[in-house]
C-alpha cells in the first residue's frame, strides 16, 4: 500500500509552481494579482484575507473579488476583521460562502442584513483570541491574503507599526503547508526590520496605493462632555484609588479617553501618580501623551498602532515597544494575552446592560462583532500571580474563603452615562442581543461582557460595586441604583438601594467626596486635538479628519 | 477646583479662559469690565422658546442667547452672546427678537456700540420661518443702526463657528475678529457635501474645513480684520481694538468693498483650494498656514492679509 503522509505539502508545492509562472521570484505585478489568486486558490479554501481592525489588504481584497467564478468560489474566510465593503461583496458575488470572523465595525449593519438575508453562512463570530486560538486547530488558512508597508527582493516583510494581526496569521498558514501571499507598499533593497521572514512568504504583490488603516483609537477632546468627566473622576477615586491599579486595559469611549485626560490633572491632585495607570495593554491612544508626557506611564503593549502617532512612539521608546529600527512593533495575538493575563482591570463603555449586568454592543440591526473586549473583560481562570487589585477583588467576593485558596479577581468595569449618544438609555430589562439571536437562530446571544464577569459599574449616579453583592437580587438593585432615570433606575427599590449604599456596594459622589460641579472641562489636560499636538512637542501628526486648524 | 482662581486678577482669568470652551455668559463677564455687565430679558424672566415644546425639546431660559449692557474700557457697549451649546446656538424666534431689539435700541441711542459674540449653526429648524424672519430683521437693524453712526463688531470664536444666518448677519457688520477654531460661512460643511457631493467637500475631513471657512483664512481673506488667540482677553483687545478701526459707514465703504470683493473673484477664482489662494496671495509655504502659531500667523496676516475695513 502506497501511503502518502505529505500530501498537503505537495499540494501546496503544486499551488505555488501555478502561481510561479506570473512572478518574477515571488514578486507579481499588481495588475496580475487576480490572475495570480485564480492560480493559487482553490474552491472551498479556508482563506485569510488580513482585515485587522486598522490594517486592510485592500488591494488583495479587490483582486479576489474579482476572480473567475468558475474557477473559485465557496472560499470559507475566517479573518478578524470584515472592515471593507469588498469583505461582503465576495459573500454578494458567491466567491465566498461561509464566514468565521471577529470584529466588523462599519460593516456591522450590512453584514446583519447579509446573515438575515441568507448570503453569509456564519460559522461564529468570535473574539481575537478565539479565532486566533481556532487558526491552529480547526480553522487553519489554506491561503493568506496579508499586508505589508515594505519586502525585500526575497520576500522579508517589514510591517510597520501596524503589525497587528500578521504573525498569528502566517504562523499558522505558512507552517501547516498554506500559501502566504502579501501585499506591500513598496519593494527595498533591505527592509528597516524584519517581521516576518522571507521563508513564510511564498508571493509579493507591489502595491500602488499604500493599505489603508483606520485611525480607530483617536478621541478628539473637544467631544468629551462633563457628564463624561464626571464618570471618569468617579473611576479614578472610586476604583482606580482604592484597588490600587496599575496594570490595566481601556476602551476606546469618550469616558475612558476622559480618564486619560484626567490622570495628569484630578488624578496628581489626588496623589496617585506613581500608584495607577503605570503599565497598560493598549494601542497608542493619542489621548493618553498628557499623562506619559507627565512621567505617569511606565510601560505600554500594543495591539496595533495609531495614525499619527508614529514619530511619537519613536521618541518614547521607553515607554511603547520598539523594533531595531526604532518603529513600534504592535502584536494582537500578544497584546491581548496580556490584555486576558497580566492586567488587573479592564474599563470600558458599551451600549446596553441588562439586570444582570450582560453587556452588549449589538443591536437589532447591528453586529458590530467582538474583537477584544471579551478578552480584556473577563475573569482569567487560568491566571495564577497574585497582585494587589487582583487579591481584594478576590477577597471582596468571598470574604470568607481561605486566603491562600481564594482566586481573585480581575476588575471588570463598565462605565458610561445613564442615557448615551441620542439620549438612549444605556441600562434595558432585555438586551437587543437575544432579539437578533432569535431573529438569526443564532445557539448563543452575542453578549460582549457576561455579568458574571462584570464586577463595577460607573454611572453618572455613582459606582456600584457587584463584588458585593451576594444575591442576585442585591446584583439587580446596585444595577438599577445606579441606573439614573432610565427605567431601570426609576423602578428601584429605594430602601434596598440606600441599604446597598450604606455598605459601600453603591457610592454616590459625594459618598467619594467629589463635586458634580467640579466635573469641568477645564479638567482635562488637553481639550483639544491641538492641545495633545502641544503636549507630543509637536510629535503627534494627527489625520486630517481630526485637525480643527 | 476652582479656589486658585479668586487669587487672579480678571484680565489674567480672561487671558487663561479659552473662548472656544466658554459659555456664552462667561465670555461676557470675562469680555467686559468686572461687574459691569447687565442683562436684558434674563433667565428670570423665562422668555422661552414657544416652539420647542411642540417637538418634546427642552428649552432654555435664555433662548440660548444672553443680551445687555457692559463697559468696555470704561465705555458702555451693548452686548449679545449666542450659547452655542443650546441647540447649536441656532435662530429661534425668541432668540432673534432678543437680538433685534437690542440692535434696535443702539440705533435710536446712536452712539454705543454693538458687540455681537456670535455662536451659531444659523436658524433654528424647528422654528425655521420665525427664525429666517428674525435673520432678515437682525440684517435690516444692523445696517439701519450702522447707518445712524453705531459700530455693530462681531467676534466670532466658539464651538458650532457662525453659519448660515450668522454668517449673513456677520457680513453686515462693521468688522469682524477672528480666531482659529473660529469658522465663518453660510452653507456649513454638510450641507455643501449633501447637495453637491463628498469631491465637492468632504466635510468629515475637519482640516479641510478650517482652511476653507475657519478663522486664518477669513482674516487672510480680508472677511475678518483682527485675528484673536483664543482666550477670552485677546478678544476683549480685538473689541477694542476694531472699535477704533472701524471708519464711517456709507456708500463709498461700500462702493469700494465691491470693487474690493469683485477683485478677489476676478483673481481669485481659479484656485481650487485655500492653499491655492495663499499662494496666489504671496504668502511662501503656504501650506504651513495651518500650523503657526497664533503670534507668527498675526505677524503674516499682518504683512499680507487683506483688510477690508468692513466685514465681509
Amino acid at each position: 500500500m502506497n501511503t502518502s503522509w505529505q500530501n498537503n505539502r505537495a499540494a501546496r508545492d503544486a499551488r505555488i509552481a501555478a502561481g510561479a509562472g506570473l512572478a518574477r521570484g515571488k514578486v507579481v505585478e499588481a495588475h496580475d494579482a487576480t490572475r495570480l489568486l485564480e492560480a493559487v486558490v482553490r474552491p472551498g479554501d479556508r482563506v485569510c484575507l488580513e482585515g485587522d481592525n486598522q490594517k486592510q489588504a485592500d488591494l488583495l481584497s479587490r483582486a479576489l473579488l474579482a476572480v473567475d467564478l468558475s474557477r473559485i468560489s465557496d472560499l470559507h474566510m475566517v479573518q478578524s476583521g470584515v472592515v471593507l465593503p469588498e469583505h461582503l461583496d465576495l459573500f454578494d458575488r458567491g466567491v465566498a460562502k461561509r464566514l468565521d470572523y471577529a470584529y466588523s465595525g462599519p460593516q456591522s449593519a450590512r453584514i446583519a442584513r447579509m446573515l438575515f438575508g441568507g448570503k453569509i453562512e456564519l460559522g461564529a463570530v468570535h473574539t481575537y483570541l478565539e479565532l486566533f486560538a481556532r487558526y491552529f486547530i480547526d480553522l487553519t488558512p489554506q491561503v493568506a491574503l496579508i499586508a505589508a508597508v515594505s519586502a525585500d527582493r526575497e520576500g522579508n516583510l517589514y510591517t510597520g507599526p501596524n503589525t497587528e494581526d500578521t504573525p498569528t496569521v502566517v504562523e499558522a498558514t505558512a507552517f501547516k503547508d498554506g500559501i502566504v501571499i502579501a501585499q506591500v507598499n513598496e519593494i527595498v533593497e533591505t527592509v528597516p526590520r524584519v517581521d516576518i521572514p522571507a521563508d513564510r512568504v511564498h508571493f509579493i504583490v507591489k502595491s500602488d496605493t499604500p493599505f489603508f488603516v483606520e485611525p480607530l483609537f483617536t478621541r478628539d477632546p473637544a467631544a468629551i462632555t462633563e457628564g463624561q468627566i464626571l464618570t471618569a473622576m468617579l473611576a479614578i477615586k472610586g476604583i482606580y484609588a482604592p484597588y490600587g491599579v496599575q496594570r490595566l486595559n481601556h476602551g476606546i469611549g469618550f469616558s475612558t479617553a476622559a480618564i486619560e485626560l484626567l490622570l495628569p490633572t484630578f488624578g496628581e491632585r489626588l496623589g496617585l501618580k506613581g500608584r495607577i495607570a503605570t503599565h497598560f495593554a493598549l494601542n497608542p491612544h493619542p489621548a493618553l501623551i498628557p499623562a506619559i508626557e507627565s512621567g505617569w506611564v511606565r510601560q505600554i503593549h500594543s495591539f496595533g498602532s495609531e495614525v499619527g502617532m508614529d514619530d511619537y512612539i519613536r521618541a518614547r521608546s521607553d515607554v511603547y515597544f520598539t523594533g531595531p529600527d526604532g518603529s513600534l512593533r504592535s502584536n494582537r495575538a500578544f497584546c491581548q494575552t496580556a490584555g486576558l493575563y497580566a492586567c488587573d482591570m479592564f474599563i470600558g463603555s458599551t451600549l446596553q446592560i441588562d439586570l444582570q449586568g450582560n453587556s452588549s454592543t449589538v443591536t437589532t440591526s447591528r453586529i458590530a462583532g467582538f474583537g477584544g473586549a471579551p478578552n480584556m473583560g473577563a475573569d482569567a481562570r487560568g491566571r495564577r500571580h497574585p497582585s494587589e487589585p487582583w487579591l481584594k477583588a478576590g477577597a471582596e467576593a468571598d470574604p470568607d474563603g481561605a486566603a491562600l485558596m481564594r482566586r481573585g479577581r480581575k476588575l471588570v468595569v463598565q462605565i458610561g452615562e445613564t442615557f448615551g449618544d441620542k439620549n438612549v438609555p444605556l441600562f434595558v430589562e432585555r438586551l437587543d442581543a437575544l432579539e437578533l439571536a432569535e431573529k438569526l437562530n443564532l445557539e448563543l446571544a452575542p453578549i460582549m461582557i457576561y455579568g458574571d464577569d462584570v464586577t463595577h459599574i460607573v454611572t453618572e449616579e455613582g459606582v456600584a460595586n457587584l463584588l458585593l453583592c451576594r444575591t442576585a437580587q442585591e446584583r439587580e438593585q446596585a444595577i438599577r441604583g445606579v441606573a439614573g432615570y432610565t427605567d431601570i433606575g426609576r423602578r428601584r427599590d429605594h430602601g434596598m438601594v440606600a441599604h446597598l449604599r450604606a455598605r459601600g456596594v453603591i457610592r454616590r459622589p459625594e459618598d467619594l467626596g467629589i463635586n458634580p460641579l467640579d466635573a469641568d472641562r477645564s479638567l482635562l489636560a488637553a481639550r483639544s486635538i491641538k492641545d495633545l499636538v502641544r503636549w507630543s512637542g509637536g510629535l503627534y501628526a494627527p489625520p486630517s479628519k481630526f485637525r480643527n486648524w | 477646583m476652582s479656589a486658585p482662581l479668586k487669587d487672579i486678577t480678571p484680565a489674567e482669568r480672561a487671558r487663561s479662559t479659552s473662548f472656544y470652551e466658554a459659555s456664552a455668559r462667561t465670555r461676557l463677564e470675562l469680555l467686559l469690565d468686572a461687574g459691569s455687565f447687565v442683562e436684558f430679558i434674563g433667565p428670570e424672566q423665562r422668555e422661552v422658546s414657544p416652539h420647542l415644546k411642540i417637538f418634546d425639546l427642552p428649552e432654555q431660559f435664555d433662548d440660548g442667547i444672553v443680551v445687555g449692557r457692559g463697559r468696555l474700557d470704561g465705555s458702555p457697549v451693548f452686548v449679545a452672546a449666542q450659547e452655542g451649546r443650546f441647540m447649536g446656538g441656532a435662530f429661534g424666534e425668541v432668540h432673534g427678537a432678543k437680538l433685534t431689539g437690542l440692535i434696535r435700541a443702539a440705533r435710536q441711542i446712536g452712539s454705543i456700540p454693538v458687540l455681537i459674540l456670535f455662536d451659531t449653526g444659523g436658524v433654528r429648524l424647528q422654528e425655521a420661518n420665525a427664525g429666517e424672519l428674525a435673520i432678515a430683521e437682525i440684517m435690516r437693524a444692523v445696517m439701519e443702526a450702522r447707518s445712524a453712526g453705531v459700530k455693530v463688531i462681531g467676534l466670532i470664536g466658539g464651538r458650532s463657528g457662525c453659519y448660515g444666518g450668522g454668517g449673513l448677519i456677520a457680513g453686515c457688520c462693521s468688522a469682524l475678529a477672528v480666531s482659529e477654531p473660529g469658522r465663518i460661512a453660510v452653507s456649513g460643511p454638510e450641507v455643501i457635501e449633501t447637495n453637491r457631493g463628498v469631491e465637492e467637500f468632504d466635510s468629515r475631513d475637519r482640516a479641510l474645513v478650517w482652511r476653507t471657512m475657519g478663522g486664518k483664512h477669513r482674516r487672510l481673506l480680508g472677511a475678518a480684520d483682527v485675528f484673536a488667540d483664543d482666550n477670552v482677553q485677546d478678544f476683549r483687545e480685538a473689541a477694542l481694538e476694531l472699535l477704533e478701526l472701524v471708519g464711517p459707514f456709507g456708500l463709498d465703504a461700500l462702493k469700494a468693498e465691491q470693487e474690493r470683493l469683485a477683485d478677489r473673484l476676478r483673481r481669485l477664482s481659479a484656485c481650487s483650494d485655500a492653499v491655492d489662494i495663499w499662494t496666489a496671495e504671496g504668502i511662501a509655504h503656504a501650506e504651513t498656514v495651518p500650523e503657526l502659531p497664533a503670534d507668527q500667523f498675526i505677524a503674516l496676516a499682518d504683512r499680507t492679509g487683506r483688510t477690508s475695513r468692513d466685514a465681509r
